[in-house]
């Protein structure tokens, strides 16, 4: 790591903002994840088969294999995530301080439950 | 590329490379996780394995965990492209249900993963603040369950149908 490289870690890990936006994007990301994967929300559809990407979400093409959404799903999480991280790093430090930080990781294991169980059909069959 | 290298022998070399960041990520994510639940208050000496095992900065750890994870993510995404025509459609024709759900379950937390690295870099970096001890500790140790988790599942579809495939 190059001195300017660690002095710019090291402003990062000293910046209240940073720590707001961390912890902000940490607890909404599950939480936008599972919308994502119940609502259908992929910021993009991927074809494997054709390597063709489709705004949005799509059915897969006749002839062309399947569809996936997971990249869709991530690029959506990422990104929504991210704003709301943003929005929270404008936050006053006395309002971003009361945030609870065991969402952090807390929130994941409902989140992968629920996962779990809309897997369902892999479990029973 | 292909006039030099074959194209299973390029995916292999993908996988191979990808199995072995996961092993790094593993190792130093469970260093950093039993320093955490276990923590050593003296130093470890000639006492055992496991102390000695459990006795690391945990701190030194934080960036390359990220940037390990970061780097197994994005191999694994390239890597899924070819999963999903090359190796689930033959495990759904030849039955592999449940390994194939597990597969499902390991991506979505690959990706819970990856959302929680800059909060889990920012507990470490501020390793002083006491405020982050719980918050810290904990991420660290979902953090190396899911890694565990994404590597045991990743074997053992390797197992049922992984190089060469």
């Amino acid at each position: 790591m190059t001195p300017a490289t660690k002095s710019k870690a090291s402003s990062l890990a000293s910046s209240k903002a940073f720590g707001a936006f961390a912890i902000v994007f940490a607890i909404a990301a599950p939480i936008v994840y599972v919308a994502c994967e119940l609502d259908n929300w992929p910021l993009f559809t991927f074809h494997p088969g054709t390597n063709r990407v489709d705004l949005g979400w799509a059915a897969p093409h006749a002839n062309e294999g399947p569809a996936m959404y997971w990249y869709g799903w991530t690029a959506t999480t990422l990104i929504v995530s991210a704003l709301l991280g943003l929005v929270a790093s404008w936050l006053p430090i006395r309002v971003s301080e009361k945030i609870p930080l065991f969402l952090i990781w807390l929130l994941p294991l409902p989140a992968l439950a629920i996962l779990a169980y809309v897997l369902m059909p892999f479990w029973t069959k | 590329m292909f006039d030099f290298i074959s194209v299973n022998a390029f995916w292999t070399v993908l996988l191979i490379a990808h199995a072995l960041l996961a092993v790094t990520t593993l190792g130093a994510l469970t260093h950093q996780a039993l320093s955490v639940a276990a923590p050593v208050w003296q130093p470890a000496g000639q006492r055992g394995f496991v102390t000695r095992f459990r006795a690391v900065q945990g701190a030194g750890y934080a960036s390359a965990v990220c940037v390990l994870w970061v780097a197994t993510f994005i191999l694994g995404a390239w890597i899924y492209t070819k999963y999903r025509i090359a190796i689930r459609i033959p495990l759904e024709r030849t039955g592999y249900w449940k390994t194939l759900g597990f597969f499902e379950l390991k991506e979505h937390i690959t990706t819970f993963g990856i959302v929680l690295l800059p909060a889990y870099w920012y507990f470490w970096k501020n390793a002083k603040n006491p405020a982050f001890d719980s918050a810290r500790k904990w991420t660290t140790i979902l953090l190396a369950s899911m890694c565990w988790f994404a590597f045991l599942v990743g074997h053992v579809l390797n197992n049922a149908r992984g190089f060469g495939s």
